[in-house]
């Protein structure tokens, strides 16, 4: 197995930031909920509003894990051997992100601890509900023998093939059911659709691409010259033409989707009047999503490391305004609420709300620095370097 | 086994709100959660503005979105027709309250709904989120059908009166607050509705007064495109109450 070299990049300066960042943030919300409960959000009853920014934190570190998982999938399950510089890392900074998740919906929930035996006791199996922890279970144990199966001396993809397949199809059943909560709610035209979960995977994979890219930019002390051949020939190979495509990809199911919006005129679908009128869509269509296109696009840019790192860290900002204005879009039309609430719901996300956000970032980061330091992310193994 | 629904007639309702200050007092609900509410509204612009209201209890539907979304079974359906939630399973996650085509469920482990917060005035004793002083008789809490003080961080809604109408006697029609052996089991929104606009009975019952007067004189479901089968039932003949229209105003 070859193994990373004497490398010192950013990734104390990282852990620092996060763990100050998780302390901190985990002090305020913890001292927000224990003395005011939930009525530290904004959301409301009223409206209602009920799923506020700790959702919209949960479901895009959850597709960021997802999306991690398809880019480690790569190479794990498909067998692209460009991808074996990055797919021990990709999926350690899957299960930093999917703790990140976990931690932002465990602090969302009235009884997180009850949901451990409600759940799996209910038998609920028409709730995605039902499914997802199930989902999320499997998923997150298989990063864990994935990621330690890597760490093995002899290691080797090919031989450990069925594995791969497993955790991809296990990351594809995440991602489609977290698209699906949404999906399945007719109730909401917002939301409601059968490509909903397809848009998910869509963007959870742009969002895998993304971090992929950052990370590896981050371990290697934003030196391209730091970093192994065979990783710095996929970030000036394959890599930049994969995140254009799921660019484009991405940026047509956005554009085709608000267009399709505009349009209807079912009950619910005003939300897109309010989308499309909110300064960040256009933030998150034109700078965040379609800037980075045309950055990965134009052969003088697409393997600058810095236009690459643009690229990344405004994809990962768009992906998070289109997740708040899919969250919280869906449910900005009251329903049935009469002339003492507005045309639109009004949320303005609360401190505590903003510090949770912190605090899932902040972990996901603290997770994937420690592991950078702790073991060996850059080994590929059957590789010489 | 009855399936209890109910009636309200919009050309009786005058948007009077006892109904839900019955409910209200009835139920120990926090200023602001009204299970049962009459929501006033506006269709028009001057010279032809119209104020309208329009009575909303929960429908407890027949096939409630909220019921297939809860991933705990804490929403359930009974078998006489009820929808109602078992506060020792709720997890908090409230996603029935998005399923709702309706917006008649309420999570009050949150901001305040009406300022003051009473919650802090009169904090909760014991297991339940406050202690109102027109707290109804603790026998009365019966968390697996969602009656009583509720706890935090879980989701509560309109049962119906359930504590009321499960001690009716077994067999009858309709619940109404004109028969004196009866009334003390009538919901307290169609007990305390002075024009007399709701009605309560056995929808599977061809007998009773309620599936009568749907029958008769065209009792309408809310929303009934979303195949939630309200069982709550509304008589229209185009007086000032009436169901809203189905879009809303734009701003």
């Amino acid at each position: 197995m070859a193994t990373q070299a004497s490398f010192k990049g950013p990734v104390n300066t990282v852990f620092a930031a996060a763990a100050i960042g998780v302390g901190v943030s985990l002090a305020i919300v913890a001292v927000a909920l224990f003395t005011r409960g939930h009525a530290a959000f904004n959301t409301t009853s009223q409206g209602p509003l009920s799923w506020g920014l700790p959702i919209v934190t949960y479901d895009y570190f959850l597709l960021a894990s997802t999306g991690l998982a398809f880019v480690a999938s790569l190479a794990l399950a498909f067998g692209v051997r460009d991808f074996y510089p990055i797919a021990r890392r990709c999926v350690w900074l899957a299960l930093a992100t999917a703790a990140a998740a976990v931690v932002a919906l465990t602090l969302e929930l009235g009884h997180p601890l009850r949901a451990f035996w409600a759940i799996p006791l209910s038998f609920q199996y028409l709730s995605p509900l039902f499914w997802k922890p199930f989902f999320i279970a499997a998923y997150g144990v298989l990063l864990l023998v994935v990621f330690n199966r890597m760490t093995r001396p002899g290691w080797d993809y090919a031989a450990n093939r069925g594995l791969g397949v497993a955790l991809f199809v296990a990351a594809v059943a995440v991602a489609l059911n977290a698209g699906a909560v949404f999906g399945m709610m007719a109730m909401r035209p917002f939301w409601y659709g059968p490509l909903i979960p397809v848009y998910f995977l869509a963007e959870s994979f742009l969002s895998g691409v993304a971090f992929a890219m950052l990370v590896t930019y981050l371990a290697y002390g934003l030196d391209p010259k730091a970093m192994p051949d065979k990783a710095r020939a996929l970030l000036t190979g394959a890599m930049p033409g994969i995140f254009a495509a799921a660019l484009a990809v991405v940026i047509a199911m956005v554009g085709s989707r608000a267009v399709t919006g505009l349009w209807s005129n079912a009950e619910g679908l005003q939300a897109f009047d309010w989308m499309v009128g909110s300064p960040l869509f256009h933030l998150e269509l034109w700078v965040g999503l379609v800037l980075p296109l045309v950055l990965m696009l134009r052969p003088g840019s697409r393997n600058q490391p810095s236009m690459q790192l643009a690229a990344a860290v405004l994809v990962l900002v768009a992906l998070f305004i289109g997740r708040y204005e899919f969250v919280i879009g869906g449910q900005v039309v009251p329903l049935f609420k009469g002339s003492w609430v507005p045309g639109f719901v009004r949320y303005t996300p609360s401190l505590t709300e903003w510090m949770l956000l912190l605090l899932a970032l902040s972990v996901a980061f603290a997770v994937y620095a420690f592991g950078e330091k702790r073991f060996d992310l850059s080994a590929t193994p059957g590789e010489k370097r | 086994m009855a399936k209890w629904g109910m009636v309200i007639d919009l050309d009786k309702c005058t948007g009077c709100q006892a109904c839900t200050t019955a409910c209200a007092m009835e139920n120990n609900r926090l200023p602001g959660e009204n299970w049962q509410d009459v929501l006033f509204y506006h269709e028009g612009k001057y010279p032809s503005a119209k104020l309208m209201w329009f009575p909303r209890p929960c429908m407890h539907c027949e096939h409630p979105s909220c019921v297939d979304v809860c991933p705990t079974r804490a929403t359930y359906k009974t078998e006489d027709g009820l929808v109602l939630i078992d506060w020792n399973k709720c997890i908090g996650c409230k996603y029935c309250m998005i399923a709702c085509p309706y917006g008649v469920r309420f999570y009050v482990d949150e901001r305040p709904l009406v300022e003051p917060d009473v919650r802090g005035v009169f904090p909760g004793a014991g297991r339940g989120m406050w202690s109102p002083p027109y707290r109804a008789p603790n026998d009365r809490e019966d968390w697996v059908h969602g009656v009583g003080i509720q706890p935090s961080g879980v989701v509560s809604k309109c049962t119906f009166c359930y504590h009321k109408i499960s001690k009716a006697p077994k067999g009858v029609a309709d619940l109404d607050e004109d028969i004196p052996e009866l009334k003390e089991y009538v919901p307290a929104c169609v007990r305390m509705c002075p024009p007399k606009a709701r009605y309560f009975g056995d929808l599977d019952n061809p007998a009773s007064h309620v599936n009568k007067l749907i029958a008769d004189k065209r009792g309408v479901r809310l929303l009934d495109q979303t195949g939630n089968k309200p069982q709550v039932y509304y008589l229209s003949g185009g007086a000032g109450a009436s169901v809203p229209g189905s879009r809303a105003a734009k701003t």
